[in-house]
């Protein structure tokens, strides 16, 4: 019990003050039943504004410390460090949230005074009740997770790793790499892809630190900041790992060889059933696709199947299992990546009427030169050379009907791609690109873009009506915007360049992790500006493009970024907890269990004493989130600093 | 038996007799009844440009006199059924402007509400009668006629205020036409504007949107021309010759409304279903005949 309140109003320099009257607000506290001392200042945030309060603390000896600010969010974490430097304990403060839930909600000065005063009565009526709490210690595992094999996760677990942290890196395809090993060359230097990406790959897999944990899946996450226990799912290769020499033998005996889409080129070309997903996979193992596999799917293929005939090794097991571990990490980086939008959704473009309109990955597999076509540029409807490509940008990117976000890279992949079929085409080859804006943004972009210009192509700023089939080409109707005109383009290939969309299990995967989405559906910063790597759940870290769309370079920044974050927890011994957890009445308690059915950290548990039964929080586990005191029927569990007793007297002040 | 009030728009009573013939004799069939009411007007959709608030008045004029009957609203003009969606759709979103109007009809003794609802024709027999109901008044199966759909640009556009069908890929009508063993096929034209809306200011642009549409159709093979629109059908059917001079083509493409063709497969003559008012060489389809 606190009786002697300090109240504390902040102007945020007129964030608050132009919409509150603040110098009213402040001789009204003084007024409330408690309050001994009540300050204005311009920044409550900055050093002055923290003198104010430990000045105030001092010298009418307070013991309860409300604070009329901006979100509790932004700045409950300052102000608790101000009022215990002053003496008081930091869970006697309160915050009045007068700036997003008052000023910046209300333009009619009058009634939010009025309003930022119900809030600020509620606020002293709880801070008189609030007890003083402790912070406990825990330990932490120094270990960490990362899921998602390419460029981001690479990144991060190679900078884990030289840190001196042990690292598991999940990948849940048979190979890492990720999307960056679909690509031939890399905007603007044109670097080749597998070149400066495979070197990276073999440093990871053989670092002595980094257990690669390839063709698996996270399926379950539990604990919380410092202590995680993962469970992994390693998805049955049906091929002993320790035999596979990667000779490929069976690859080429497999019945059902050449007629299985490969997803590493994109449906450009086809595999067998038993496959590497590329030549520089690492592992360099084979993986049955057990969806194809004639054995698997019919549990027959001929008289014996050929690909355990062809491997000299025996490596090759139809009997293998999923496996399930558990690991114990002390902090986790999420680098998912991004899926593509499926043009097929978008009829006007053509995508699913003509086999001679493909996305710009697809593209990308036609160039390379370890691609379907070892690097020929030829027509999916007849195999020819095309004499004329259209480019289109923004497909699906910046469109309020679909995703209203710029992909990031598609400018820059569409030039890259020019550039890249002049020199394999000859200069005379036509080609357009449609686009809406260049946005050639990064280092090196806009003298990368300045080259193409001056290279013969045709640039049409404006959004195809339609892309049609008309038999032998493609008729595209585009209105250039900067001409003015309506031109028509007869072309032999159309290159979609699609929005970037997040994995299409993304929203699984956060509840998961119990990380957010932001309203585009990738994962959620915990600040846009000042936290944009950390999520809101203490320990876990997002990098790459499930957090939203990027290019390779601002990925690998991330990722660097992600593993310091990460090493930040890590390299401490221990970390302080949360004192905001539940605590039960063990009196009230009748041992209903309903709290640990709701519980989502298996942080309560059932005792026994004497012949009655009671619930038990675990304070190592709990993470405060109050499930379980709604759902508690007696009242007998209880949040620490939102108590029952704590919150109906605010609510009753403010009304 | 569902009852729908017919909104009759201003080309179907004075000009396309056909499209309202068929209309009247095929959506009986399927316990349909139309209820002529007194006192509807234009719907406003061509006054737009000019003044907003009486266009949007008078769609809602005609919406508060079906509500007035209790009834739901059947208009076969897709232009008059954007007109009056999309003034029902700012009624019930924007309270201001629903007073304003309301305001207006007021001297009537009219008050607009919402209640009533508007339907298409292609609406109503895909989704309210639906396929399967069709299928099974079809008594002289059109087997494997080549049919090219024109839906008008007012049926599936602007998607954002929901129109009928989907703007970039409709195929309620195709599901209509393979119910009575038709054989539609989607040709890259299909969504083309029939360029009648241009005939005011450009009478020859909008020839030549005719032209290059029907010639397409007629290079493909089609055996006939369906549309649902009577400003569409207006340009195909009546003005084909002269569409067909702008693009330097003899055309020759049979065109019919939807219900036309339905009504042929459902046995009904070709007089009740106004073939005869039919300005394209409908004969050389050969169907309807006993």
């Amino acid at each position: 019990m606190s009786n002697k309140i300090g109240v504390f109003v902040c102007h945020c320099g007129i964030n608050i003050a132009s919409s509150v009257d603040v110098k009213k607000l402040t001789e009204y506290a003084k007024t409330i039943d408690g309050v001994v001392v009540s300050k204005d200042y311009k920044y409550m945030c900055s050093d002055v504004g923290a003198n104010i309060i430990k000045d105030s603390i001092k010298k009418h000896k307070l013991d309860g410390v409300v604070v009329a600010c901006c979100s509790p969010r932004m700045h409950e974490h300052t102000f608790r460090g101000v009022v215990e430097a002053g003496g008081v304990n930091a869970f006697n403060l309160e915050i009045a949230n007068i700036r997003e839930q008052c000023s910046w909600a209300h333009d009619n000065k009058e009634r939010s005074t009025k309003k930022a005063k119900a809030l600020v009565r509620g606020a002293v009526a709880k801070a008189k009740l609030l007890e003083p709490l402790e912070t406990s210690k825990i330990n932490v595992t120094p270990e960490a997770l990362v899921i998602g094999g390419g460029i981001s996760g690479i990144q991060a677990a190679l900078d884990l790793a030289e840190e001196g942290h042990k690292v598991y890196l999940v990948e849940r395809n048979p190979s890492i790499g990720g999307r960056m090993a679909q690509l031939d060359k890399t905007f603007p230097t044109l670097d080749c892809s597998s070149c400066i990406l495979t070197p990276k790959m073999m440093e990871v897999a053989n670092h002595p630190n980094v257990e690669l944990l390839t063709y698996s899946e996270v399926v379950g996450v539990e604990g919380s900041i410092g202590n995680y226990t993962v469970k992994i799912k390693k998805k049955a290769r049906y091929v002993d790992m320790d035999k596979c020499t990667g000779c490929g033998d069976c690859i080429a005996a497999c019945r059902l060889k050449d007629r299985i889409p490969s997803e590493f080129d994109e449906g450009m070309g086809k595999r067998s059933a038993i496959y590497m997903p590329f030549p520089q996979a690492i592992p360099l193992k084979c993986t049955v696709d057990a969806e194809n596999c004639l054995m698997l799917t019919r549990g027959k293929c001929g008289t014996e199947p050929l690909c355990v005939e062809a491997c000299e090794a025996s490596a090759i097991d139809f009997k293998q299992k999923d496996e399930e571990i558990e690991v114990n990490v002390g902090a986790i980086v999420v680098a998912t990546g991004y899926d593509l939008l499926d043009p097929a959704s978008l009829y006007e473009y053509g995508y699913a009427q003509s086999d001679d309109v493909i996305t710009s990955l697809q593209m990308e597999r036609l160039i390379s030169s370890s691609g379907p076509t070892v690097g020929e540029i030829l027509r999916p409807s007849n195999g020819e050379k095309p004499k004329s490509i259209t480019y289109i940008l923004c497909v699906g990117s910046r469109d309020e009907t679909q995703c209203t976000w710029c992909c990031r890279i598609g400018c820059m992949s569409a030039l890259k791609h020019v550039y890249l079929l002049k020199e394999k085409l000859g200069d005379d080859v036509e080609i357009n690109v449609c686009y809406t804006d260049i946005r050639s943004f990064g280092k090196g972009y806009e003298e990368f873009y300045r080259k193409i210009r001056g290279m013969k192509t045709n640039f049409f700023r404006g959004r195809p009506s339609e892309v049609r089939n008309v038999g032998d080409h493609l008729t595209i109707d585009i209105f250039d915007t900067t001409t003015n005109k309506l031109f028509e383009i007869n072309t032999d290939l159309v290159v979609l360049v699609p929005a970037l969309v997040p994995r299409v299990d993304a929203a699984d995967f956060a509840r998961l992790l119990r990380i957010s989405q932001s309203p585009d559906g990738f994962l959620l910063e915990a600040h846009p500006k000042l936290r944009p790597i950390d999520t809101f759940t203490g320990g876990i870290f997002i990098t790459g493009c499930c957090q939203g769309p990027k290019d390779i370079q601002d990925s690998v920044a991330q990722a660097s970024g992600a593993a310091a974050r990460a090493a930040n927890i890590l390299s401490k011994k221990e970390l302080e907890a949360e004192p905001l957890i539940s605590c039960v009445d063990e009196d009230l308690c009748s041992g209903c269990s309903t709290c640990i059915s709701v519980c989502a950290y298996n942080a309560i548990e059932l005792v026994k004493e004497d012949d009655k039964s009671h619930a038990k929080v675990n304070e190592a586990l709990c993470m405060g989130c109050g499930a379980c005191v709604a759902s508690c029927p007696s009242g007998a569990m209880q949040q620490r600093g939102y108590k029952d007793k704590q919150l109906s007297p605010m609510i009753e002040e403010s009304l | 038996m569902k009852k729908y009030a017919l909104y009759p728009g201003c080309v179907m009573p004075t000009e396309q007799y056909a499209l309202e013939m068929s209309i009247r004799e095929v959506l009986p069939l399927f316990d349909i009844e139309l209820v002529d009411i007194k006192g509807f007007s234009c719907c406003g959709e061509p006054l737009k440009s000019v003044n907003q608030m009486l266009t949007l008045t008078l769609s809602a004029r005609n919406l508060a006199i079906a509500e007035k009957e209790g009834l739901d609203v059947l208009t076969p003009c897709p232009i008059c059924h954007l007109a009056l969606s999309e003034c029902k759709r700012i009624l019930d979103t924007d309270p201001a402007m629903n007073e304003r109007v309301n305001k207006f009809l007021q001297d009537e003794g009219l008050k607009y509400t919402g209640q009533a609802n508007i339907v298409q024709t292609v609406d109503l027999l895909h989704n309210v009668i639906g396929i399967d109901k069709i299928k099974e008044k079809v008594k002289k199966p059109l087997k494997d006629l080549k049919v090219a759909t024109h839906y008008g640009c007012h049926l599936f556009r602007p998607s954002e205020i929901g129109r009928p069908v989907d703007s970039e890929n409709p195929q309620e009508m195709e599901n209509i036409l393979k119910a009575i063993g038709a054989k539609p096929i989607d040709y890259p034209e299909k969504i083309d504007c029939c360029g009648g809306l241009l005939t005011a200011n450009l009478p020859e642009s909008a020839l030549t949107k005719t032209g290059q549409k029907l010639q397409k159709v007629q290079e493909k093979g089609f055996d006939v021309f369906i549309d649902v629109c009577p400003w569409c059908h207006r340009q195909y059917d009546a003005k084909q010759t002269k569409a067909g001079e702008t693009v330097a083509a003899k055309l020759e493409v049979p065109v019919l409304y939807l219900s036309q063709l339905l009504g042929l497969s459902f046995g009904i003559s070709k007089d009740k279903l106004g073939l005869d008012l039919n300005l394209s060489p409908v004969d050389k389809l050969n169907l309807g005949d006993k």
